[in-house]
């Protein structure tokens, strides 16, 4: 009711500024608690991020002239230094972008690749050490594609230069910033390692240790490299005297990659996947980023269900989608892997056949109890990292895009006086030599992103994207669910109490859970043969989604921000 | 400068043991040197203890691991409370086993009659329901509890201190127990 509430009065306090002062609108405040679920509402450009700095920063850029792509790169800038340890050039990721104009949907793919000297068997022969290999050596460092991403999104389809994207990152790294509760709660999980591989004095931690909430965080050494790589370019990243600072601290830590793997680096630019559900159609990520196409085969499988009737996070409906995701997670460990190597059957995946198969397996009175299983990786990951951004400019060019350095705070490597911490992808390749995943020369690793575009009656309607590993597609999936099924506000859907569940070696893990859900509920869900995890009221497991609803009729634009991590939306 | 510092920091311990138990001892115990750090939940706070011993210049072995064996030698030690999973995890342990270990551990620093003295550093974010039940069965065996004030919200450190007469000095921040630390250790 509060709630409701809330995005009334918001919406009517909106348009009573526009009718009577069409140039000046004021914005409502958010509420002081995070969780009470609030819509950012503008008319023109929204931008939404998970810092306040990085949102403003994709905004004035907006209101700079800048168009979607140029925000987008802003705020992602931004994030380097508001949000380093989600984020950065030492990372990768992929970006979603909507072309109003030409009603086009294209996806830029920059996710690391691995050096050329990996084997299959680089982190099994290390045995029992094989986890700090894969995250906390150099080995665990992919090459790194975000700058190059970027770049490539600018020049193709931007009106900025790398220098003036990056001018507010340089601001915010300079003058500093007080951290917040999630900073500081991060900065101290993840101490031992950014102790070990960035040192006691490192601009990480504060006089060596980790930084308390309020405490300004400043990244100098980041403005240095930022300016350097606005006056130079990126080949100062990629063959210049950065590059050889990333070579020399990867391999400082027993690394493998070369100025040659930096060098090579290319971006890709690839056709979206496509999907439907319920009359609107989504455009997401291709392999090797997962988490699209797991949310098309999980919509699919729900489409035919009447999950309205069911009602909200009921037993019925939790128990439906658990297995629903129990099942996907077959597919996920069997056909996962580069699609410039491995052919991965996606259009049959993704079809309302495939879905229809799945969903004649699954009862309504009990689980499966045994599901079909790939042939890998038998331990799934519990990480919480990434960061999502999503922008709409004023001609209705729209961005989604997930970024990463994998671990919070990555491998905790910065090359020395660059300020940007490296990334720890190559662990997201398999644990298996024999998987299609397994790590083998210039191979890029799945990825669990799913951004995405979603259109109703040909006309962009919702922009998503969330962090949170292997819990991404099933996160967004029960955003849409929510809004669609359930008719939520955006910032309802995203604020929701969400679940999950997975398989080992084809049984079923529990449902992890936020316990806002009724205890009633979960104890139904027992009879029903599941297991139950509880875990915090608003855990990052689930992600921290950023979400922007366009409402053409309203001419409004609403920005949905996650108050599991530190989100918020900025419009005009 | 170091006398200035060495006053401050025993009239913040004097004032902080007044203001949360009042009625317990006002002059802060003694501890000597060497000492072991050990963690009850395996979080990271058990290295920023270690961080700061070496940052107060104290003769401190940290094992987080620790068991009755590595008290050999030891005049202190000093108990880490903070649970986490991925800790937990990370050390292959339950917390059944690290409860275990934690019971083994108190029950020979009392044959030894080594001092236990308590810390949490992860305020208000490392409480929650693991940590809790450790810091319930735990804090008791301490002879004195230095936590960074923000994790004492709710008041149960202040609880249980008063009820078993433990001194309990609360700390803004966690950097500011460095001088604290000094004070506390006879070298």
């Amino acid at each position: 009711m509060k709630q409701a509430a809330a995005i009334f009065f918001s919406t009517i306090a909106l348009l009573t500024a526009l009718s009577c002062r069409p140039q000046k609108v004021r914005m409502p405040e958010p509420p002081q608690d995070r969780h009470v679920p609030f819509n950012y509402v503008a008319t023109k450009g929204m931008v939404v991020a998970a810092h306040p700095l990085a949102a403003e920063a994709g905004l004035d850029m907006l209101k700079g002239g800048g168009n979607a792509v140029d925000a987008a790169i802003a705020t992602a800038f931004a994030l380097n230094a508001a949000e380093p340890f989600a984020s950065g050039l030492g990372g990768s990721g992929f970006m979603v972008i909507y072309l109003a104009k030409a009603k086009k949907v294209t996806v830029v793919n920059f996710r690391e690749k691995a050096p050329a000297a990996a084997r299959p068997t680089m982190f099994t022969e290390k045995g029992e050490k094989q986890a700090e290999w894969r995250q906390e050596r150099g080995t665990a460092v992919g090459v790194p594609g975000m700058l190059a991403g970027w770049n490539y999104a600018l020049k193709k389809y931007g009106t900025k230069s790398l220098a003036e994207a990056s001018a507010r990152a340089v601001e915010i790294a300079e003058k500093g910033f007080p951290v917040s509760a999630t900073f500081s709660q991060i900065n101290k999980d993840e101490y031992e390692k950014l102790l070990k591989n960035a040192g006691e004095d490192t601009c990480y931690l504060n006089s060596g240790i980790p930084y308390e909430p309020g405490e300004v965080f400043k990244n100098p050494d980041l403005a240095a490299t930022l300016r350097l790589i606005g006056a130079k370019g990126i080949d100062e990243f990629y063959k210049g005297e950065i590059a050889k600072k990333i070579v020399a601290a990867v391999r400082a830590k027993d690394g493998i990659m070369t100025l040659e793997d930096l060098a090579a680096y290319r971006p890709v630019e690839v056709e979206p996947i496509k999907g439907t559900y319920k009359g609107h159609t989504i455009y997401t990520l291709p392999p090797p980023g997962t988490g699209g196409f797991h949310i098309i085969q999980l919509l699919n499988v729900a489409e035919n269900w009447p999950l309205k009737d069911w009602g909200h996070n009921t037993p019925a409906t939790i128990h439906h989608l658990s297995e629903t995701m129990r099942f996907i997670f077959a597919d996920k460990d069997h056909y996962d892997g580069d699609p410039d190597y491995v052919s991965i059957p996606v259009a049959e995946l993704i079809s309302k056949d495939y879905a229809k198969e799945i969903r004649s397996k699954i009862s309504a009175e009990k689980t499966a109890g045994t599901y079909p299983y790939g042939r890998f990786d038998k331990v799934q990951d519990e990480k919480e990292n990434t960061t999502h951004i999503g922008v709409i400019d004023k001609d209705g060019n729209i961005v989604a895009l997930t970024q990463s350095i994998n671990d919070f705070f990555g491998t905790g490597i910065v090359p020395e006086g660059t300020g940007f911490l490296l990334n720890d992808h190559m662990a997201d390749f398999s644990t298996d030599p024999n998987s299609p995943n397994a790590p083998r020369p210039n191979r890029r690793p799945v990825s669990n992103m799913g951004p995405l575009i979603m259109f109703k009656d040909g006309k962009p309607f919702l922009v998503l994207g969330s962090p949170g590993g292997t819990r991404i597609f099933s996160s967004l999936s029960q955003i849409i669910f929510n809004i669609i099924d359930f008719g939520m506000s955006l910032d309802e859907a995203i604020e929701a109490p969400r679940f999950f569940s997975y398989t080992t070696e084809g049984k079923a893990r529990p449902i992890s859970i936020e316990p806002r859900i009724p205890e009633a509920v979960l104890k139904a869900l027992e009879k029903l043969g599941h297991k139950i995890t509880p875990k915090e009221p608003y855990d990052k497991y689930f992600g921290g989604a950023q979400g922007i609803m366009i409402l053409p009729d309203k001419k409004l634009i609403y920005g949905g921000a996650d108050s599991r991590r530190d989100g918020v939306g900025a419009g005009y | 400068m170091n006398m200035w510092r060495t006053l401050i920091a025993n009239l913040i311990i004097f004032c902080g043991i007044a203001a949360s138990s009042p009625a317990v001892q006002t002059a802060p115990p003694a501890f000597e040197l060497p000492l072991l750090i050990t963690s009850a939940g395996q979080s990271a706070d058990v290295s920023i203890a270690s961080m700061l011993a070496k940052k107060a210049e104290l003769t401190a072995t940290l094992s987080k691991l620790a068991t009755g064996k590595d008290l050999e030698n030891q005049k202190t030690l000093v108990l880490v409370l903070g649970a986490s999973m991925k800790g937990l995890g990370s050390a292959g342990l339950d917390t059944d086993k690290e409860y275990e270990r934690i019971r083994a551990l108190l029950a020979e620093a009392k044959k030894k009659n080594i001092p236990v003295l308590c810390l949490h550093l992860g305020g208000e974010q490392r409480r929650g329901e693991l940590t809790d039940k450790m810091i319930e069965e735990f804090l008791p065996s301490a002879k004195m509890a230095l936590i960074v004030k923000s994790g004492n919200k709710d008041g149960l450190f202040t609880k249980i201190c008063k009820e078993k007469n433990i001194p309990l000095v609360e700390i803004e921040k966690t950097l500011d127990t460095v001088e604290p630390l000094k004070s506390l250790f006879k070298k």
